[in-house]
């Protein structure tokens, strides 16, 4: 193959496509802009409602207990008093109504015990918040009763705690930030390695083929492989380059902060040589899988506007696993997962970013990737020669 | 310089082009006449090595379109009317110098080329600009400076003339007097019999993808008995539908 021919017709495509602007906001603006600003205003969002919730938590109480003197301790709570509390409740003037029963000090007093009947709206955030608030109330109130207990009987606190636990989280920062990115990540990735080229795979065969172009290109002498070759590496590098800007827009995006886990530093220390090269492997074979299913179905289209109701269907194909995988964590991965198209790659993402490669799986994975993007790029090649495929007539 | 041998094209259940024979010797202009849907630019991208056929064969500078399609492109340049396949994104010498690459020009000489043709269809003023607002007559232009950048000996225009307006047909027909005198090869495909007539030697009538008639338009003339053009090929479109 003359590779001075591909590199001729790899040049004008990519001249051709950073000058089109559907496809430059396809591929740039949609992962540098609007993912980071959209996450951005998401967590705002989060952020603001937790606020709110945290600096007014107003609740009615009906019955008298001290419970009341520790519930009034809570910060931000307000006690009030409405007229209707259960439709306060409803329309959220209320976040929780305490009902305290008659007698209620009395019976813990005498050893006994009480029930406390709390509503609330599990529906609204802010509701869901004020219960734990009461929670913590009556938590404070049960060890005074407990402690109080205890002494009347001459026994320690400890005589009901025995045992004293200290938890020491054994996940380093670097394996927190990767373990709360393989969640994310690859799910991003992997969509914009499918999203960011079905632009320039639907312009450069379906929309050639509309505007007469193509039909020129082939009176050339240069042979259907020559002009695939560099059509489909055009279409790679235009998922690569969309992947890695939405790679950098949520990099951006978690160090803003609003995302992290409380107490977590954010590092990519997890990011090693090793993880680097399977994640680069990972997602240059997957770039050239979607390129050549894009470039299949944008053959097989007879418009532009035909290519472009088709190529929903590779999103879909990367979306079904990448959402499969999102929950689940990369030790807990069947293995089935590792042989199967777009699945692999997901895994092997996955474990990239959890900073915990596997070899075999690594083998198995790029290995079977491999396979499915040879079958795929000689089914485009074959489709690609047929004289129906290629020419409108 | 063309040899037509009893070429068909069949797409499916339809014979778009059935049993053509015919001949273009070197240096000459040839028109291929008939009316839309005729085969014209079914033979034409035959021609081209686009499409292949499904019987018979064409040669070209002595090379078959079945076994030896590369050596055939490198002789010919086609230029397709209607849409004329360019680049709406590239300039106009990005348009020319991308298909020059493609036969194997480079550097200086494809320069000189680029320049030498956009001397030639008066191209100067918007060489450096982008295709896409261009008017038809300019994209034509462009169109034909990718068509003879690498100095075809067989050019091929599939009705170049289409939608053009007078005086950038008038000009376009020009361009192909010129090229005659080059010593070009020249097949030229058209409904328009008047156009035919000014520029072809010799013609071949295609109605429903059969070839009706092949040879010089006096002998037409006589063999009809009539003297317009339009008149004969009226009637030989008529008689082919009884």
């Amino acid at each position: 193959m003359d590779r001075q021919v591909v590199w001729t017709i790899f040049g004008k495509e990519m001249l051709d496509l950073l000058r089109d602007r559907k496809t430059l906001i396809g591929t740039f603006l949609i992962p540098l802009v609007v993912i980071p600003f959209v996450f951005f205003l998401l967590s705002m969002s989060y952020s603001n409602v937790e606020k709110e919730a945290r600096a007014y938590v107003p609740i009615a109480v009906t019955g008298t207990s001290k419970l009341v003197d520790h519930l009034r301790s809570q910060p931000g709570v307000r006690i009030l008093s409405p007229d209707r509390p259960a439709e306060a409740l409803q329309a959220g003037e209320l976040r929780a109504i305490v009902t305290i029963p008659d007698h209620f000090d009395q019976a813990l007093r005498s050893g006994g015990s009480a029930r406390l009947h709390v509503a609330y709206d599990n529906t609204n955030q802010k509701s869901v918040y004020a219960k734990s608030v009461i929670d913590s109330a009556v938590q404070q109130y049960s060890s005074d009763i407990v402690s109080m207990r205890l002494r009347q009987a001459g026994l320690s606190a400890e005589a009901i705690k025995p045992i004293e636990t200290t938890y020491e989280n054994a996940a380093s920062d670097e394996r927190q930030t990767g373990g709360m990115l393989a969640g994310i990540i690859p799910l991003m990735v992997v969509l914009s390695l499918a999203s960011g080229g079905v632009a320039a795979a639907t312009d450069l065969v379906a929309g050639e083929k509309e505007r007469g172009t193509l039909e020129s290109l082939l009176t050339t002498p240069i042979a259907a492989n020559q002009i695939l070759t560099a059509k489909l590496l055009a279409v790679m590098v235009m998922s690569c380059i969309s992947a890695t800007a939405s790679l950098l827009s949520l990099s951006f995006v978690f160090r803003l902060g609003p995302l992290k886990v409380d107490g977590t530093v954010l590092s990519f220390g997890f990011l090693s040589p090793a993880s680097l090269a399977v994640l680069a492997a990972t997602i240059v074979l997957l770039a050239a899988l979607f390129a050549g299913l894009e470039l299949t179905l944008s053959t097989v289209a007879k418009s532009f506007k035909e290519g472009q109701t088709y190529m929903t269907g590779v999103v879909i194909l990367a979306m079904i696993p990448s959402y499969m995988l999102m929950p689940i964590h990369p030790v807990d991965i069947p293995a089935l997962y590792y042989v199967l198209p777009v699945f692999n790659g997901v895994a092997l993402c996955k474990e990239a970013f959890y900073g915990a490669v596997d070899p075999l799986h690594t083998l198995v994975g790029l290995g079977t990737s491999l396979l499915y993007v040879s079958v795929v790029i000689a089914a485009t090649a074959r489709l690609f020669r047929r004289e129906g495929a290629v020419v409108r007539w | 310089m063309i040899e037509v041998n009893q070429v068909s094209k069949r797409f499916g259940n339809i014979a778009a082009v059935r049993n053509v024979t015919f001949s273009v010797s070197s240096g000459e202009v040839y028109g291929l006449l008939g009316e839309n849907g005729a085969g014209k630019t079914t033979t034409m991208r035959m021609m081209a090595t686009i499409l292949q056929p499904t019987e018979g064969d064409i040669r070209i500078g002595g090379f078959s379109v079945r076994t030896q399609p590369v050596e055939v492109r490198r002789r010919i340049g086609i230029l397709f009317g209607g849409d004329v396949g360019l680049y709406n994104r590239l300039t106009a010498r990005e348009n020319i110098a991308y298909f020059g690459r493609l036969y194997g020009l480079t550097g200086a000489r494809l320069d000189q080329r680029i320049d030498q043709l956009s001397r030639m269809l008066h191209m100067e003023a918007f060489i450096d600009r982008r295709v896409g607002g261009f008017s038809r007559g300019m994209k034509q232009k462009v169109a034909i400076a990718r068509t003879l950048v690498h100095d075809p000996d067989v050019i091929l225009l599939d009705e170049p003339t289409t939608g053009l307006d007078v005086t950038a047909a008038n000009m376009f027909r020009r361009m192909v007097a010129m090229l005659r005198e080059e010593g070009k090869t020249i097949l030229f495909s058209s409904h328009n019999m008047g156009e035919i007539e000014k520029l072809c030697s010799r013609i071949a009538i295609i109605h429903k993808g059969s070839l009706r008639y092949a040879g010089t338009v006096a002998a037409l003339r006589e063999r009809c008995g009539m003297n317009d053009l339009d008149d004969i090929f009226m009637a030989m479109v008529e008689e082919g539908g009884r």
